[in-house]
């Protein structure tokens, strides 16, 4: 179990360019009991992952709250999100619908991957995708940038 | 690479030594060329910063800066000859939003001197800022 908050660092080559997005991830634990620790990593953030336990109604249910803490943090800027449902092995013990959880992620503007870390299945593509929209973003601004002078 | 304008800093054999982003299309030399075309971008994450070493004492009572996103900024300089004991030219400030235009603001100071020039981009109004020139006048 994560304990307050682990920093690592993770890089991903964005497809049809020489771009690489470096990530700085703040992996944060979801205990309440380290909420106010954690936040005070959060300053700026670019990106946000939310990982929610398939099987435990709780934790899904936490998500929304946790969400809403990361948005706070920066109202004016937008940061691509996603949505994470792990534990997908647990088949019989399953009680998030991915259509309950789609429906969260949907509503909240974040795209939604579902896993097994320790299948390591599906694991990397949520990943991907934050890095693609980052770098995508960053394009639009370069463009904007550009037309300014 | 271009020229740098007559009168801007590089053309003074002013250097960028430090910058904490670096998109090789949007070099940090893009500061100090004198045009505001060229710009130099922050890759990602706050603080930002740049170094900016003069070859010779400069001195300075207006200080422009051609920016785009940038929020909190923080100006200072060191009159030692390596870039350290960086002094605040004046306090942090906050600069507005300027949708699609470039924000150009102007820093007074009572004619200093100085041998470097630190630039800390402390946040912004977006997650990438650009600065497009940097001109001083002494
Ligand atoms: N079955 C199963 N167990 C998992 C999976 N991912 C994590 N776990 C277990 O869930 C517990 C907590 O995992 P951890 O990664 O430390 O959770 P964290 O507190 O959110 O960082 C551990 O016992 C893990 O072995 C998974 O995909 N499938
Ligand atoms: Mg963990």
């Amino acid at each position: 179990m994560t304990v307050g908050v682990e920093m690592c660092t993770k890089n991903i080559n964005i497809p049809d360019s020489r771009d690489t997005v470096e990530m700085f991830i703040f992996d944060s634990a979801g205990k309440e009991l380290f909420a106010d620790v954690v936040q005070k990593y959060w300053d700026d953030p670019s990106l946000v992952m939310v990982v929610f336990d398939v099987t435990n109604e709780m934790s899904f249910k936490a998500c929304d709250k946790w969400l809403g803490r990361v948005m706070s943090k920066n109202p004016h800027i937008s940061c691509p999100g996603v949505l994470v449902g792990n534990k997908t092995d647990l088949e019989g013990r399953r009680v998030i619908s991915e259509q309950t959880a789609r429906q969260f992620a949907e509503a909240n503007s974040l795209e939604y991957f579902e896993c097994s870390a320790s299948k390591m299945k599906n694991v990397e593509q949520p990943f991907y995708f934050l890095a693609n929209a980052y770098h995508k973003l960053y394009k639009e601004k370069l463009e904007v940038m550009k037309s300014l002078a | 690479m271009k020229m740098p304008e007559s009168g801007s800093l590089a053309s003074e054999g002013a250097k960028v030594v430090l910058a904490t982003s670096c998109d090789e299309n949007h070099p940090p030399e893009n500061i100090i060329d004198g045009r505001s075309e060229t710009f130099w971008v922050s890759t990602g994450l706050f603080p930002q910063e740049f170094i900016i070493s003069f070859p010779s004492p400069k001195t300075i009572s207006t200080l422009h800066l051609d920016c785009y996103n940038v929020k909190r900024f923080l100006i200072e300089r060191s009159t030692d000859t390596d870039p350290v004991d960086f002094k605040p030219l004046q306090d942090e400030k906050d600069l507005p939003v300027t949708d699609n235009q470039l924000m150009k603001e102007e820093v007074r100071v009572s004619n200093v001197q100085a041998n470097h020039l630190r630039v800390s981009i402390l946040s912004g109004h977006d997650h990438f800022v650009s600065i497009h020139r940097l001109h001083i006048n002494g």
